[in-house]
């Protein structure tokens, strides 16, 4: 599938594809997704039977179009690079004499042939399957309509414990900072600080993580606090949510979670 | 039952986010035979594709799902504010073929067949959920293999893989390009 490449050279088609641009004379290699792109083109253009390609005229006709290019962008110039290199290999492997006439699996160009003709296939493919996007993206599926509510404009992302981990340290770093006297407090438990944080969590459907850090009285209940919501979002019975990095985090039951026996 | 299957399996499908298959159907409508299911389906199906409908049902994905009709495209996207749907770049469609006729594949075997290297073309993919790590080839390195994903099939409406175009569809296009040359 070529089309796309060709168009552009439509009314010259012996001059490669070329324009004068801001930065000078440049060679659109752009328009060809790759080497076997530029190949493919060469060939068509050339009426050339794909599986009897003169080597050293095709050689020619592809080193002129990288000859053109003023442009150099190494990782895309390795790849063009790369197809010259095999050109000239199987020239040459063309040229050695041998004894005896070469059988047909022994043609050298047959590495390269095979590679062009299963390219050409997926080109052929991708023009059939932009048919299929070009319809289908029309037609809205329920599973690709985004909710019309202004809030899902952000689109929240479920954290990893390390990004709750990350949020604790922050908390914690502002609260030396308040200069808060810790005041040695009651032991809390993790188990009473578990039905205090879920039942806050049914009460409430959803929790501001900061705010119901700083609501905890010392270090020491924040701390298990943090290892609780840690505990619920390992278990799975709670979410943890951030609309945006920086933000606070919110957290709230897993819908398809209520059963929560074995924290009660 | 009261009311006719066809109207139940219209409502499943309705509240359905993904293709409600044929035998989650069946699960849930006990007893019903799978023939009446499908008739009931099928009906569904060429009823919302007459003109007076904006929605209608489609078989995609290996179910059923409720799609828009293609001509209220522009008002869909008004509401939702939505300038244009991107269509995938063609580096990304090519690779995206490559994996869809080749899998289980690696990134060197894509960017083999491409010539050129396909791995910010696989990373957009991924983003997009069209195709999906499956595991590791055993081989130097162990590279990592991709496949398409369910959401591939949804995206071009496909059933499944086995409705991707066919070797002969492919040499057709490849006739009339020579064709053309001609």
């Amino acid at each position: 599938m070529t089309e796309g490449a060709a168009i552009p050279l439509e009314p010259t088609p012996d001059v490669p594809p070329c324009a004068e641009t801001p930065e000078g004379y440049q060679v659109r290699l752009d328009v060809f997704e790759g080497p076997l792109d530029l190949l493919l083109f060469l060939i068509r253009k050339k009426k050339i039977d794909i599986h009897d390609i003169p080597i050293a005229a095709i050689t020619r006709d592809y080193l002129d179009y990288l000859d053109h290019k003023t442009k150099i962008n190494l990782d895309r110039e390795a790849e063009f690079l790369f197809v010259a290199a095999l050109l000239i290999y199987i020239k040459s492997q063309m040229l050695l004499p041998r004894e005896t006439d070469l059988a047909e699996h022994e043609d050298p160009r047959l590495v390269l042939v095979n590679r062009l003709l299963e390219y050409q296939k997926i080109k052929a493919a991708c023009s059939l399957l932009r048919e299929r996007e070009d319809g289908q993206i029309l037609q809205w599926k329920r599973n690709f309509i985004p909710s019309l509510h202004g809030e899902s404009e952000l689109e929240p992302v479920e954290l990893s414990l390390f990004d709750l981990a990350e949020s604790f340290f922050l908390m914690m770093k502002r609260r030396s900072a308040d200069e808060t006297r810790v005041i040695r407090g009651r032991d809390v438990s993790i188990e009473v600080k578990m039905k205090e944080l879920v039942g806050l969590l049914r009460e409430r459907h959803m929790i501001d993580f900061l705010e119901y850090f700083e609501a905890n009285a010392s270090l020491e209940e924040a701390l298990v606090s943090f290892f609780c919501i840690l505990e619920l979002v390992k278990s799975r019975v709670a979410v943890a949510v951030q609309d945006e990095l920086f933000q606070t985090i919110r957290v709230w039951l897993r819908k398809d979670a209520h059963r929560m026996d074995h924290h009660e | 039952m009261n009311s006719p299957i066809k109207n139940i399996v219209e409502s499943l499908i309705f509240v359905s986010q993904e293709p409600l298959t044929l035998e989650r159907i069946q699960a849930v409508l006990e007893g019903v035979p799978a023939a009446d299911i499908q008739a009931a389906v099928d009906e569904l199906v060429a009823d919302t594709a007459t003109d007076g409908r904006g929605v209608q049902v489609v078989h995609v994905g290996g179910g059923w799902l409720f799609s828009t009709k293609p001509a209220f495209d522009r008002e869909i996207r008004r509401l939702l504010q939505i300038e244009r749907k991107n269509r995938l770049s063609s580096a990304g469609l090519e690779t995206l073929a490559a994996i869809a006729y080749r899998q289980p594949v690696t990134q060197a075997e894509i960017s083999g067949i491409r010539g050129v290297d396909s791995t910010s073309s696989l990373k957009t993919l991924l983003e997009k959920s069209l195709i999906k790590i499956v595991g590791r080839k055993k081989a130097p390195g162990s590279p990592l293999v991709y496949r398409t994903s369910d959401e591939f099939l949804l995206y071009l409406g496909l059933n499944s893989l086995d409705e991707l175009p066919s070797e002969e569809e492919i040499a057709k296009i490849l006739q009339e390009e020579k064709a053309a040359d001609a």
